[in-house]
């Protein structure tokens, strides 16, 4: 009894710290997204022949202006995919969470209630 | 590296001070009365976390807001001379000249840097300026908001345990 109670818990602690986890991930993706946005913005400002560098480790790397459109236009497109992956990892996580929440607190009512009744008894 | 952070910080930071605000000021306006004290004891608890952590927010921002200005004074300062000093290590330097003051290479974040004429290059800063200007402003009325509802809590619990100890002195007697 004791025992299916502590890994019901243990459980439900590995559940909230997955939980914790996809929302730190939900908001290191925001600001990846944000950055990139702006990023984009500025793009979009330049001139067609602004030559633009990439860091590369310590490099500065030369790069054409389509070339890194594209690419930071594909990093936006994987950011938001990721984040609706994470979202809906959230969704399902919580929801678990909830759901195991009950059933630790329902069982401990019955291991209360078999204590009791051995006391007593 | 260093350098991106700046960029980086007041976004995220801006997304998550939303995120409290969204999750936590309904829920305590509506209930806030009908708390016992551990309770309130418990939203003050949660409401002093949110505060130190939007107020560690809040001077991120202002020193990121720093550093985008030190970086319109820094393109304004080579473009009046040409003569500096290189710093080879941090205590050794060596005297030098710009060949070219009118083209500086801007980080824009996530890696790029962007070649640019010291007019654009300032534009460019004061708009970030402007920018994390925005949020400081937005980020400080949330901190006032907040300050408001921890008061009002701290209120609650005082009127709470004035009247808790009222009605048992009663008893008492």
């Amino acid at each position: 009894m004791e025992a299916r109670l502590e890994a019901l818990t243990n459980e439900y602690q590995k559940l909230q710290k997955d939980l914790s986890n996809a929302i730190e991930s939900r908001q290191r993706l925001d600001s990846q997204l944000q950055e990139n946005e702006v990023v984009q913005k500025e793009f979009k400002l330049l001139k067609d022949d602004a030559t633009i560098y990439k860091l590369i480790g310590p490099v500065l790397v030369k790069q054409d202006k389509i070339e890194a459109t594209s690419n930071v236009d594909k990093r936006l497109e994987y950011i938001k995919s990721e984040i609706k992956r994470v979202e809906n990892q959230l969704a399902d996580l919580s929801e678990k969470t909830e759901k195991k929440k009950l059933e630790v607190i329902e069982f401990q009512r019955t291991y209360q209630a078999q204590i009791q009744k051995t006391s007593s008894s | 590296m260093g350098k991106l952070r700046p960029d980086k910080r007041p976004f995220q930071l801006s997304t998550t001070e939303g995120n409290n605000m969204s999750t936590s000021t309904p829920v305590k306006q509506i209930e806030l009365n009908d708390l016992d004290l551990t309770q309130l004891a418990e939203v003050k608890k949660q409401l002093e976390e949110e505060l130190a952590h939007l107020t560690t927010s809040f001077e991120q921002l202002k020193q990121a807001q720093a550093r985008f200005q030190d970086c319109i004074d820094s393109v304004k300062t080579i473009k009046g001379g040409n003569e500096i000093l290189v710093p080879l290590t941090q205590s050794l330097y060596v005297s030098g000249e710009l060949v070219d003051t009118d083209k500086v290479i801007v980080d824009v974040g996530t890696g790029y840097y962007v070649e640019k004429n010291s007019d654009d290059a300032i534009s460019f800063y004061t708009d970030k300026v402007e920018f994390v200007k925005k949020n400081v402003e937005t980020l400080r009325q949330t901190i006032v908001t907040k300050q408001n509802n921890l008061k009002s809590t701290i209120d609650i619990m005082q009127y709470k345990i004035s009247q808790g100890t009222a009605s048992t002195s009663l008893q008492s007697k």
